[in-house]
């Protein structure tokens, strides 16, 4: 199995204070990747260090590496706008732009340049089929984005990501602000998209965790405690803290 | 006090003022319309304001032929010399003769300048012209001059002309002034270049403030400057037009204060305003938006320009439409920059008065103008209405397209 991302001892700080601590771990490719801890353990920073998204935010310094395809993200040599059109992020929230269904998805593409109007169309049309939105939009594509439901705009967003071919999908949250019913759309969507690409999804329920993930990673105050296949968190995992997080006695 | 009426009248206090500031407006509309309603006509909106005057003799190779056709429109008429005229009081409350209809085989419209400098080109009398004095021949051969007394009233006018003259000689006219067609325009020029210029600088500025810079010192000290600078009264922004700009307009060709200058001077003024504006719609702008532009691979001035800008486009169509009344509304700034001499054909590097120094231009003389200073305070009323609704449109337009 290949590896994806490997990370080596890194180590995030939002201006004085520690968020990330000397985190070890291998993330496979085509495998489901699952994140789980209580709030504010840095789950979320640590998959938006991945595609690089905290350099967004100010004051944010990051030490260690991030080695994807032999070559660390946090070098100079990488291009991270480059490193965003192959690893592709899906939020918490839905966050479509506020334009159609069409151009929603056509934005990544357009951006890198592409204006052919055929090639458009197709890729539009396969990242919809393949985010299994295509057949609830289809015949009003030029229809606002913002009109569609919660769960719809979500699979929106995943197909606006899938538009671009990333070889990674960061998954922040995708059902938090979802019902059961797009909740298990979504589940089912992941589950499936798993043969073509790499996930990581950050997640707070844990029977999510356990349904879709192949490995799942437990993280406390910012350090990862436990990294293992999911059944064996699960089952029988090896610290005490895993277990009693997992088990519900404490998060 | 019991709490209740303490309630009762805090409510009361905010139904009064409200009255109140209802009441001053709806005041303030009354009497411009009262005042201003009478002097509106198509002229005052396509006119000179300065009076042309004429003074033109009958070319001499005119032969005397009957009127066409009969005359049954307004005014007196006279059928022998194929003219129409009736009194009228001017928007400077001046009683006039004006000339309703000439004939096309009328003396009056085979005349040529006798002015010295002019002699020789036609100079024929038009509809809207008004009557000075005639000079005419009577049956014993002698030239009689009809002076403006003695012409009268229009039908006494007809009369004496119908009744006492076998020829036309000349006849002294003037065009009907105070029409505000130059101001208009100069103020739609002022509107452009300084939008125009503002625009551009003051949405870039905008996206500097709120997208790239950073908490640096400076960044805070450029934006306190700003702030400041929108409570900076206009006459001392007038004051660095001319010492400031003026060689900046110069350079370009002109020769004295002009409306290229007095544009300038309000892309400076607006500034502020257009930055401000535009800050506050960014700051609107989600952003979960940028972070979903960004994690697809947009560079960040793809995210600004096909994400940001898009979604902020109806607060700066705000600053825009907050611009336009600022410029239409300015004086002080103007009085300095684009001088207050009234031009009927403004050019852009030539002097001219917007509508509002022109109300400053004609009430600061020795008899104020209170009936034209109404109208054309109706008049931008009306402007600004209709730029209002204008901008909204677009706005709602735009907002459609996009979403």
């Amino acid at each position: 199995m290949e590896t994806c991302f490997s990370v080596k001892n890194l180590n995030l700080y939002y201006g004085d204070k520690q968020a990330l601590k000397n985190i070890n771990m291998e993330i496979m490719k085509n495998q489901v990747t699952a994140f789980i801890g209580p709030s504010g353990c840095g789950k979320s920073t640590f998959i938006r260090c991945l595609n690089r998204m905290n350099d967004l935010i100010e004051g944010c310094r990051v030490e260690g590496e991030v080695i994807k395809d032999d070559l660390d993200i946090y070098s100079p040599k990488q291009d991270i706008v480059d490193l965003r059109t192959r690893v592709g992020m899906v939020f918490q929230k839905p966050n479509p732009f506020p334009m159609s269904i069409y151009d929603n998805i056509a934005y990544g593409p357009r951006c890198q340049g592409l204006k052919d109007r055929k090639q458009l169309d197709e890729i539009v049309v396969r990242s919809l089929k393949q985010a299994a939105l295509y057949e609830e939009v289809e015949g009003h594509l030029d229809g606002s984005a913002m009109g569609l439901s919660g769960g719809q705009q979500q699979r929106l967003c995943i197909a606006r990501c899938i538009a671009m071919s990333p070889e990674v999908i960061l998954m922040d949250e995708p059902t938090s602000a979802l019902d059961p019913i797009s909740t298990s759309k979504i589940e089912d969507l992941v589950l499936e998209l798993k043969k073509n690409y790499t996930i990581v999804i950050v997640t707070h329920n844990m029977q999510q965790a356990a349904r879709i993930s192949d490995v799942t990673a437990f993280f406390l105050l910012g350090e990862v405690i436990e990294c293992d296949k999911t059944d064996v968190i699960f089952s029988h995992p090896n610290d005490v803290r895993t277990e009693n997080y997992v088990t519900g006695r404490f998060g | 006090m019991s709490r209740n009426v303490k309630d009762r009248l805090l409510q009361a206090s905010t139904y009064i003022s409200s009255a109140l500031s209802v009441i001053v407006l709806a005041a303030i509309i009354i009497y411009l319309v009262v005042n201003g309603v009478s002097s509106l006509s198509m002229h005052l909106l396509t006119g000179d304001y300065y009076a042309s005057t004429a003074n033109s003799g009958v070319k001499s190779d005119y032969v005397y032929n009957e009127p066409t056709a009969s005359y049954d429109g307004e005014g007196y008429y006279s059928s022998k010399w194929g003219i129409a005229v009736e009194d009228i009081v001017t928007a400077h409350n001046d009683e006039e003769l004006s000339v309703t209809y000439v004939d096309p085989n009328s003396p009056f419209a085979h005349m040529e300048s006798l002015v010295a400098g002019q002699d020789g080109q036609d100079s024929a009398l038009g509809v809207g012209d008004l009557i000075q004095n005639v000079y005419y021949e009577d049956a014993s051969g002698e030239t009689v001059f009809l002076s403006k007394v003695r012409m009268g009233d229009a039908e006494n006018l007809i009369m004496t002309l119908d009744n006492e003259a076998v020829a036309i000689v000349s006849c002294n006219f003037e065009g009907l002034g105070g029409g505000i067609r130059g101001s208009i325009i100069a103020t739609l020029y002022l509107i452009v270049i300084s939008l125009v210029i503002s625009l551009p600088i003051g949405i870039a500025s905008a996206i500097y403030l709120h997208e790239y810079a950073n908490k640096s010192k400076i960044n805070k000290l450029i934006r306190q400057g700003i702030d400041t600078l929108t409570g900076v009264p206009s006459i001392i922004y007038g004051l660095m037009g001319v010492a400031v700009l003026f060689p900046v307009t110069q350079l370009v060709g002109a020769t004295s204060t002009s409306i290229l200058l007095g544009g300038l001077t309000l892309a400076i003024i607006l500034l502020p305003t257009i930055i401000s504006s535009t800050e506050e719609a960014l700051i609107v702008v989600p952003q979960s938006l940028r972070d979903g532009s960004l994690s697809l691979g947009a560079t960040k001035s793809q995210t600004i320009f096909k994400v940001v800008l898009p979604c902020a486009i109806n607060g700066i169509l705000t600053g825009v439409l907050l611009g336009i009344g600022r410029v239409i509304g300015e004086s002080a700034a103007l009085v300095y920059t684009t001088s207050t001499v009234i031009s009927d054909n403004p050019g852009i590097l030539t002097q001219g008065t917007s509508l509002s120094l022109m109300i400053w231009s004609i009430m600061s003389g020795e008899q104020p103008n209170y009936q034209l200073a109404s109208a054309i305070s109706l008049i931008i009323l009306v402007i600004v209405f209709v730029i209002n609704f204008i901008v909204k449109i677009i706005g709602k337009r735009l907002a459609r397209s996009f979403m």
